[in-house]
């Protein structure tokens, strides 16, 4: 694969049908949008180095109630943007006098973008059995351009690391990350996903986690 | 513009405090390293630059000469001014210094008066005319945590790589500024009953109490300052102030005196 | 002093040894501050400038957000110690008008309409100032933004020219600036379009055209030396990499 470090306006291709994420045309011409690292395969894609989480439907985040509001908890995700989770978007049926009681000011939760509208308004929703308060483990932060490797091709690196490190782990698009388990198992999980967040735009990524952890669970045993 | 800390986190940093460890794996009263580079801004009569972890603030000295105070006509002014300037941190605003930025500009100018390490005596040129006025200018570049002890440290080293601008003035030649102390700041945090010394910004924001020693070569107190709405009890404080003159004289040492 | 007991040229060469084309040092490091989400600091001469972007991020007072593009705010602020004679903290009507240009000079290329209802602020700290200050913030800060990921069509960089003893020289110094008889900062694109002009003293339309030119060839060579920086930091990631690797 070929890869090269690129920077705002730099020319990646004259075949405008080869534009990807972070690139535009002019003139018939690709360049980079984007301070980071050009893919160049059948389209041009730049992965920045850095940069904000802007929401997506379907982003799974974890986020951090900021606000109240009648029929809202106003929920920070790590974004220019914070998250609506409406009252009706809860699992179960709750009055808006008890919304303090389920969610208060300071609780995490694993969420979804329901929807985003073009003035970037973002509904959140908790309905889905994968989702909902954060009671125990530990919500550790990476850079979200990150998130994409730490999950792998179809989800390949996460759900090894799960296996591997017999732990629960909820990965946040916005680059929130919650981790439960034994305290060794949450360890070796914390270094390990630090590691791919080191190494993230290295080739042959998943052997060496592979053999990282192998290494690791060696000493320990 | 300050977001919420979750509580899930608060719990965590609280959680490792209680089996006596810190995010960053530090002991309680230990500090982060720390650099200092004098005499970084030639257009200044003295200055520093001072890195606490990733925690960087500049100081700046500027001298000229002006009318001294009515009712002290022999000695020298000093003039603490401190910018927490927005590039700093995504918690400060433009505008002109609030009552965070005062308090510290306060604190940093108390360690240099308090200790007498600035003899204002010999800056007196003209009794009651003219004396050497020494402007003490913090610019705070990256908080991440305790820029109080930072700005403190880097005051001091200012001073002391600080030549009077005696020639640009018709004045005679330039000469060194004479130091009689160098006072060092230190700064722990109370959470829960437990100390921790040099905190950093996770720390800080979960801690309700500060408390600030400042100690002079002689391993007196000069200056202190609580801030922070919790509580402190006596016990606490006698335990901050030992560990502080402790702390303070290691850093003297290793950083300042040389 | 006065201007007529200045030699501004000794033996062909500029009081610090310099050619009428040459730019002083230049050293850009990307990346040097931990809490902003990109930053640069730039040495031009003996300008000492570092640059801050934070965002997009929520915009306060909220009456200021528009609904669909970002805003983007540049502070353009000198430490009281950065000068001479000691600047009193806080903006003056200065200050003002070189945050209004400089923010002018890069909002031609930042994609503002991705993020609506946000806010991009660029902050820029003059540590130390030694003419050309406006010209090194604007070089810091498009390295910041570029640090913090923000989509841009392009960089920019700016440069100025200036008239001295009859002769257009490239980025003037202190002395120069201050007895010289023009002074005409530029930034620019890579491509050649110019997103800041500004000038002051006296030229004719030919020495005009001469000291543009002048100024572009300097911003062409400033680019270079911001691209190599930023293409140097993501080294040192790669270099931290293999460390990392040898070490397990």
């Amino acid at each position: 694969m070929d890869r090269k470090v690129v920077v705002p306006g730099d020319l990646l291709s004259e075949d405008a049908k080869r534009s990807g994420d972070g690139t535009y045309i002019k003139d018939k011409c690709v360049y980079s949008l984007l301070y980071g690292l050009a893919n160049y395969r059948d389209k041009i894609n730049v992965i920045p180095l850095a940069g904000k989480y802007i929401p997506a439907p379907g982003d799974n985040v974890i986020g951090t109630v900021k606000d109240i509001t009648f029929s809202n908890w106003i929920v920070d995700i790590n974004s220019p943007y914070d998250g609506l989770l409406h009252i009706s978007e809860f699992p179960t049926r709750i009055d808006s006098e008890e919304m303090s009681k389920h969610l208060r000011i300071g609780s995490s939760i694993m969420t979804k973008v329901k929807d985003v509208d073009p003035t970037m308004k973002v509904e959140l929703t908790l309905n889905d059995r994968k989702l909902g308060k954060i009671m125990t483990g530990q919500v550790i932060e990476i850079s979200h351009t990150r998130v994409p490797r730490l999950i792998g091709k179809g989800g390949s690196m996460i759900s090894m690391l799960k296996k591997e490190v017999n732990c629960n782990i909820f990965v946040g698009q916005n680059g929130r990350i919650w981790i439960n388990g034994g305290a060794e198992d949450t360890d070796l999980a914390l270094k390990t996903i630090h590691l791919i967040e080191k190494e993230a735009h290295t080739n042959g990524l998943t052997d060496r986690i592979v053999a990282f952890l192998k290494s690791e669970k060696g000493a320990r045993s | 513009m300050s977001s919420v800390i979750s509580e899930i986190r608060k719990d965590f940093i609280y959680n490792l405090l209680l089996k006596g460890e810190r995010v960053d794996g530090r002991t309680f009263d230990q500090y982060r390293d720390i650099s200092i580079e004098r005499d970084v801004i030639r257009k200044a009569e003295g200055s520093a630059l001072v890195k606490l972890g990733s925690s960087q603030v500049l100081v700046g000295i500027k001298m000229q000469p002006g009318e001294p105070f009515q009712d002290t006509p022999n000695r020298g002014v000093i003039i603490t001014n401190a910018e927490l300037v927005p590039l700093a941190s995504p918690n400060f605003e433009p505008g002109p210094p609030n009552e965070v930025g005062i308090e510290l500009a306060r604190v940093v100018d108390r360690g240099v008066r308090e200790s007498k390490a600035v003899d204002l005596e010999a800056l007196c040129i003209v009794p009651g005319k003219q004396v050497w006025i020494i402007f003490i200018d913090v610019h705070i570049l990256d908080d991440c945590g305790n820029i109080l002890d930072a700005a403190s440290l880097g005051a001091i080293a200012a001073l002391l790589s600080t030549k009077v601008p005696a020639s640009r003035f018709g004045l005679g030649e330039d000469y060194m500024l004479p130091l009689n102390d160098i006072p060092v700041a230190t700064t722990a945090i109370e959470f829960g009953d437990v100390l921790m010394f040099d905190p950093g910004v996770d720390e800080e924001s979960i801690a309700n109490t500060k408390l600030t020693v400042i100690t002079t070569a002689k391993g007196e107190i000069c200056g202190m300052q609580k801030s922070g709405k919790g509580l402190l009890k006596p016990e606490q404080i006698y335990r901050i102030v030992d560990i502080a003159c402790e702390k303070a004289r290691e850093i003297r040492e290793k950083f300042l005196e040389a | 002093m006065d201007k007529s007991d200045i030699s501004f040229f000794k033996d062909g060469l500029r009081l610090d040894g310099r050619r009428a084309d040459q730019l002083r040092p230049i050293r850009i490091e990307v990346g040097v501050l931990a809490r902003a989400d990109g930053s640069c600091y730039i040495e031009m001469g003996g300008n000492k400038v570092i640059a801050a972007v934070y965002g997009p991020r929520e915009v306060h007072p909220r009456h200021l957000q528009e609904v669909t593009r970002a805003i983007v705010r540049y502070r353009y602020n000198m430490a009281s110690f950065s000068v001479e004679e000691r600047k009193r903290p806080g903006p003056d009507r200065r200050s003002y008008e070189l945050s209004k240009v400089s923010r002018e000079a890069l909002e031609p290329v930042i994609m503002t309409s991705y993020f609506p209802r946000s806010v991009i602020d660029v902050f820029v700290e003059v540590l130390q100032a030694d003419a050309g200050t406006r010209t090194a913030g604007i070089n810091a800060a498009a390295v910041a933004l570029a640090d913090a990921g923000i989509p841009m069509k392009s960089m920019i960089s700016s440069c100025a020219a200036g008239k001295v003893a009859d002769t257009i020289v490239l980025d003037p110094m202190k002395e120069e600036d201050n007895f010289g008889q023009a002074d005409l900062p530029i930034a620019m694109t890579p491509g050649g379009d110019i997103t800041l002009m500004q000038m002051d003293g006296g030229l004719s339309p030919d020495e005009f055209h001469q000291a543009v030119e002048m100024a572009m060839k300097g911003a062409r060579d400033i680019y270079e030396m911001q691209r190599a920086a930023l293409v140097e930091k993501y080294g040192k990631i790669e270099a931290s990499t293999i460390e990392v690797n040898a070490c397990e």
